[in-house]
Parts: structure tokens; sequence; C-alpha cells
């Protein structure tokens, strides 16, 4: 069983910081694997270690992306391959053409797992649009995920209802994170990463006439900023407790 | 919080050049599981004075034990330098973890440097992996730290030592599985492995301590404790040499948790320095404490690239025992600074929230444990001395 996971080298989301109007400020913000990507190669690798096999990891990044893929590489894949690009230049709809040109391009692959989203952009599109430019069939977020005589079958957690399905490999998965608990790997592993192999790919090589383009250009990202109303109740815990349940009855939250 | 600062890219790249970001990524990995395992839990464990088993086994699951020693005994072959800014960031994430993995690991050390073959297969595995949990068992009630005068005695008896006496501020005592133990023998101070279990050990209540609350800490006894001579460590009466390259190598360590400590309580303070506001004021906006963070962050430089300047002799191994004992030195003494600024920058909060002072609570332990400020002088001093003669 050959499997490889697409990953995003993502905005840390939990490192990032705010200007004064509540703006996210990207400038050099620390980057990382996106978190769910943690759980599509946590699958993956168990994948391997219960079926042998290979598995591979793949990102459209810079220079700097290739820490994400270490990280995969450290969580037990066995190699890397970074498509060169500056990901800005690109949306969902390219950034999947690529994967799935590249993933076509190096071939002899059973599964492509994808995570549900991105940790800091969370469009949810590129595992779905990998599928379709690769012609094969989509599960949509697994919360299991089973190999049987061929086929990848999934419980797929939707939003209201748990749908099982069925499809025959080669698929594309996309998996939520409640699928794995995703390993830490030791110091050692970490070190030894950076002895595995990462390939590149050139942009250029993997152009075709029917190339998309962009589709999807981002021009501001701004923060929510939640207004709070900070009433203090003064008095007594009791005097308090009740003033409370009053304010909370007139904002609806409590009826009655 | 983030563990891994731009400070240890900086040094990682002064030392260690295109090997840099691959350090870079095991200490970041590091911090993960402390982010997830050790953190969370910090507050609790020094309120409770508990509860560091799961945490530190997180901690030899992810290999911080294994870091400094050779791969013929399941080690990972790093740099002592890298061990070191590994046990600065377990300091920064729970001070008395830091401490209970770092004694233990100087026994680790130990074993691994002055044990015969057949000590090393048979300890050094077990030790740096966390299958076993070991005590340093040197101080005793007279003698502190003193290994030439010690009391304990082990006498031969036929292929056994008998040991007798007691050995008092024990990290780990009674959690432990086997202690390094010092003990005076008809050739001197000599250094033996006991293991737990062994008939005639005894352990005395957990000390209640100003900090380092979750690290347990008491008395060992030895009464007509039968060790097998296969058990001790080296050679008969070379116990005060090997104490002392133990504890060089130890003091870069503990030098090391203090900047951890000093570090953590340091980024509380300056984060609450921008958002506590005074009379329409952020207390960051006067002066005064514009001085302290400068010195604090100055202070704690200064102690991070000391540690790492010894531990980088060690690495080359040139003789780096002045260097170890001026880092510890300088190092427990700016961490206890560090915390206790840090305190007065959060005013009153900072003395009822236990969070702010147990910093300064485990800090203080430092300046006192692996040599008290005033040998370390007394040491630093003797070697400067000796340079004139």
């Amino acid at each position: 069983m050959n499997v490889i996971v697409c990953v995003k080298h993502a905005f840390d989301e939990f490192e990032l910081k705010a200007d004064e109007s509540g703006n996210p400020k990207f400038q050099n913000a620390q980057m990382k694997m996106s978190t769910f990507d943690r759980n599509a190669v946590e699958e993956a690798v168990r994948i391997r270690e219960a079926r042998g096999g290979s598995t591979a990891v793949m990102t459209l990044g810079v220079a700097d992306a290739r820490k994400s893929l270490r990280e995969a590489l450290a969580m037990g894949i066995d190699r890397g391959y970074i498509i060169t690009a500056n990901p800005d230049d690109h949306d969902a709809l390219t950034t999947s053409y690529f994967l799935a040109r590249a993933i076509g391009k190096i071939g002899g692959f059973d599964l492509v797992i994808c995570a549900e989203g991105a940790s800091d952009t969370y469009h949810g599109q590129v595992g779905s649009m990998v599928a379709a430019w690769s012609g094969l069939p989509h599960l949509a977020y697994a919360r299991r995920l089973e190999l049987q005589d061929g086929q990848v079958v999934c419980e797929e957690a939707f939003e209201d209802r748990i749908e099982v399905a069925r499809a025959r490999l080669p698929a594309v998965v996309s998996v939520v994170s409640e699928i794995n608990e995703a390993r830490y790997p030791t110091l050692l592993q970490i070190m030894q990463a950076s002895k595995k192999p990462i390939d590149e790919i050139g942009l250029d090589s993997l152009a075709s006439t029917g190339m998309p383009q962009r589709v999807v250009e981002v021009h501001e990202i701004k923060g929510q900023t939640m207004k709070r109303k900070g009433i203090v109740f003064e008095g007594s815990s009791e005097e308090s407790a009740v003033k409370l349940v009053d304010a909370l009855r007139k904002e609806g939250v409590l009826k009655n | 919080m983030v563990l891994v600062k731009e400070v240890h890219r900086q040094i990682l790249r002064m030392s260690y050049q295109g090997e840099a970001s691959n350090f870079v990524e095991v200490l970041e990995g590091l911090s993960r599981v402390l982010e997830r395992d050790v953190l969370p839990l910090s507050q609790a464990i020094d309120g409770k004075g508990s509860g560091i088993d799961a945490p530190r086994k997180a901690l030899f699951k992810a290999g911080l034990c294994q870091m400094p020693f050779p791969s013929a005994y399941r080690g990972m072959g790093f740099p002592f330098s890298i061990y070191a800014l590994a046990m600065e960031l377990t300091g920064y994430a729970d001070a008395s973890i830091a401490m209970s993995m770092g004694i233990h690991n100087t026994v680790s050390e130990g074993v691994s440097r002055f044990g015969n073959e057949i000590q090393r297969k048979t300890f050094v595995p077990d030790l740096i992996s966390g299958g076993v949990l070991a005590a340093f068992s040197l101080t005793e009630a007279s003698s502190g730290s003193d290994a030439k005068t010690l009391k304990t005695r082990a006498t031969r008896s036929g292929k056994d030592y008998v040991l007798q006496g007691s050995k008092t501020f024990i990290t780990n005592a009674g959690e432990a599985d086997v202690y390094l133990v010092f003990a005076s023998a008809a050739g001197g101070p000599s250094a033996f492995i006991v293991k737990k279990r062994t008939e005639g050990v005894s352990f005395g209540e957990d000390m209640p301590k100003l900090g380092m609350r979750g690290s347990r800490t008491s008395e060992v006894v030895f009464r007509d404790c039968r060790v097998d001579a296969a058990n001790m460590v080296g050679e008969e009466g070379k116990g005060l040499e090997y104490v002392k390259q133990m504890l060089n190598s130890s003091r870069i360590v503990m030098a090391a948790i203090c900047v951890g400590i000093a570090q953590h309580a340091y980024d509380l303070a300056i984060r609450y320095s921008v958002d506590r506001e005074i009379s329409g004021n952020a207390v960051s906006d006067f002066q005064i404490t514009k001085e302290k963070i400068a010195d604090m962050i100055t202070e704690i430089n200064a102690a991070r690239h000391l540690y790492f300047a010894a531990a980088r002799l060690k690495d080359m191994d040139s003789d780096y025992s002045s260097e170890a004992a001026q880092a510890k030195l300088f190092a427990s003494e700016v961490s206890a600074r560090v915390c206790d600024r840090a305190i007065q920058i959060f005013g009153g909060y900072g003395y009822t929230n236990a969070d702010v002072h147990r910093h300064w609570r485990d800090a203080r332990l430092l300046t006192i444990g692996e040599g008290t400020s005033e040998i370390l002088r007394l040491l630093v001093a003797r070697k400067e001395l000796a340079k004139l003669r």
C-alpha cells in the first residue's frame, strides 16, 4: 500500500499576533505544518506500519516549507516532495492542480490523504480538488478509515450525521482530526528526518495545456474582534447571583 | 508561549552553522512535547507537590535523557551543548521535572563514564530511556557535598560491601529504582550502584520544600546494606574524582535549568508590564520598569551564553570545570534575581499568585544545590590563583 499525504506549511495559529486594529500580522509570523495535517500524516504512517508499502509527503511552497516536510518525515513518512512555488501566487484551484499533476507524475500511489482543511485559512477545498483533477473518488471528513480488498471504507463525519462510504482504490481521502491522535516524534527521529530524501519538483515540469489560472485572490485578511459587555455586579455573592440571573434573562440566554 | 527563541537560533548558528537548523528542529520538537505534556501541569505540580511522573515519562519517551549518550547504549549522540539547551527548555516548562531528570542523568553519565562495560550495558540503556529512575546519593548531614569527609562507610565482607550510614537532600529518593551511593571504603571514597529493593535501604519522609515541589527529596538510610562488589563503579578510592567530574557536568545542566526558570519569569513579567495599566499608563511605560526589563534580559542572556560556552568546552574535551562552576554560580544568582524582579513588576499580584512566585521559589534552590554559591566562588578563585603559580 503506497500512500501520499498532501500538507500545507501554514501560519502557526497559536503564535499569530494582531496589530492595533486587531488584524493578524503575517510578516515574520511563525510557520509550521498545518495542525490537521498531522492527523493525515499519522494515518499514513499507521497504514504503512500495519500493511507495509511506502509513504510520501508533498507540499507546494518555498524553501521554508521543507520544515513541514521534515516534521512529517520525523513522524515516520519515508520521503518528501516539494513543488517549488510561492504559495501566495496560488489559490486552491491551482495548488490542487499542481499537487495532482505531481502525484500522477510520480505514480504508483494507492491512496492520497489530505486533512479536511488548513489550520490557518480553513478553506477545505484542496482535497476534493486533487481528487477531481486526478479523476479519483474522494471521501471527505473521514473520522475512520479502513482498507478492504482494494477499497477504502470511511466513516464520514458530517455536521448532522455519519455516513459510511466506500470507494475503490486509488482514492483521495480527507480526514478530520478525530481520526487519530498524532504522534510526537522523538528527538532522534527529528534528527534522522534531516537525512531522508526530499525531491524538488519544478512548477514548469508540471505545466500543461489546459492548466488553470488562479481564480480567487485574497485581498485582505481582517481579524474578528468580539466586544464583551464587561458588566461587573457589585454586592454579596447572593445578590450578584440574582443580578446575574436577571441580566441573563434580559439577554434571552435564560428562559422564564 | 514560545520556548525556542531567536536567541537559541543565534547561539546554534554561531556554533553549528549548517547543522544549526537541524538542532533548532530538535528543540522545537521537544518544545511541542513540553507544551502539550508538561507546561499545562506545572502550576498544579507546584500546588500539590506531586504529579511529575506522567510528564517525566513523556520526556523520557521523547528521548530527552538519551540526547548526550552514544548510540551503542541507545543514546542519540547529540553534543552535550544541545542537551544543555534542551534542559533549559525543560526548566522553563517545569523546574522540578528538569531537576529530577537532570540529576537522574548525572547518574547515567557517571555509570557511562566510570562504570565497566557490563555496568554500562546493564544500566545505561535503561537509565537514559527512563526504564529505570536514578538518584545521585552524595550529600550527608554533616558534610554537605564534600566527598572527602563522607561518614557513610562501605566495608568489604566477602564478595560484598556492607554500607552503613545515611544521605540527605537526595532528589528522587524513594521514587528512584537505583542509587549511585558514595561511601568511604578502605581505599577511600567509592561509588556503588544500589538498587531500591536491596535489604537495608530505607527512605525518610518527603521533605517539604520552598520550591521544586514536584520532585521528591528525602533521606536515604543504609543499615547493614549488602551490595555485590560487582556493583562498585570504577575503582575503589576514586570516588572523589568521579564526583568532581560528574558535578562539573551537572553544573552546566543546573545552570541551563536556572536560565529556563528565569526566562519563564521574565516572559510573564514583560507581558504583564505591557498589559497592566496603572493610572492610565502601562507598567512598561515607566522608565524604572524599562530598567528592570533591560537588566533581566541582559543577565539571562549572559548566563545562557556562559553555560553554553562551558558545554561547548565539554563537547570539545577541553577542561571546563571553572567555566561550569562560573555558569552555575552566575546563572543561579541571576535566576533568583530575575524571578525576584518579576515579582516586583507584578506587585501584589506577584506575591499572591503562585504562578509568578513559584519561579522564584524554584530558582532559590539552585544557589544551594549542586555546590553552593560560596563553594563555587572558592573553586573559581582557586583555579584563577593557580594560574599565577
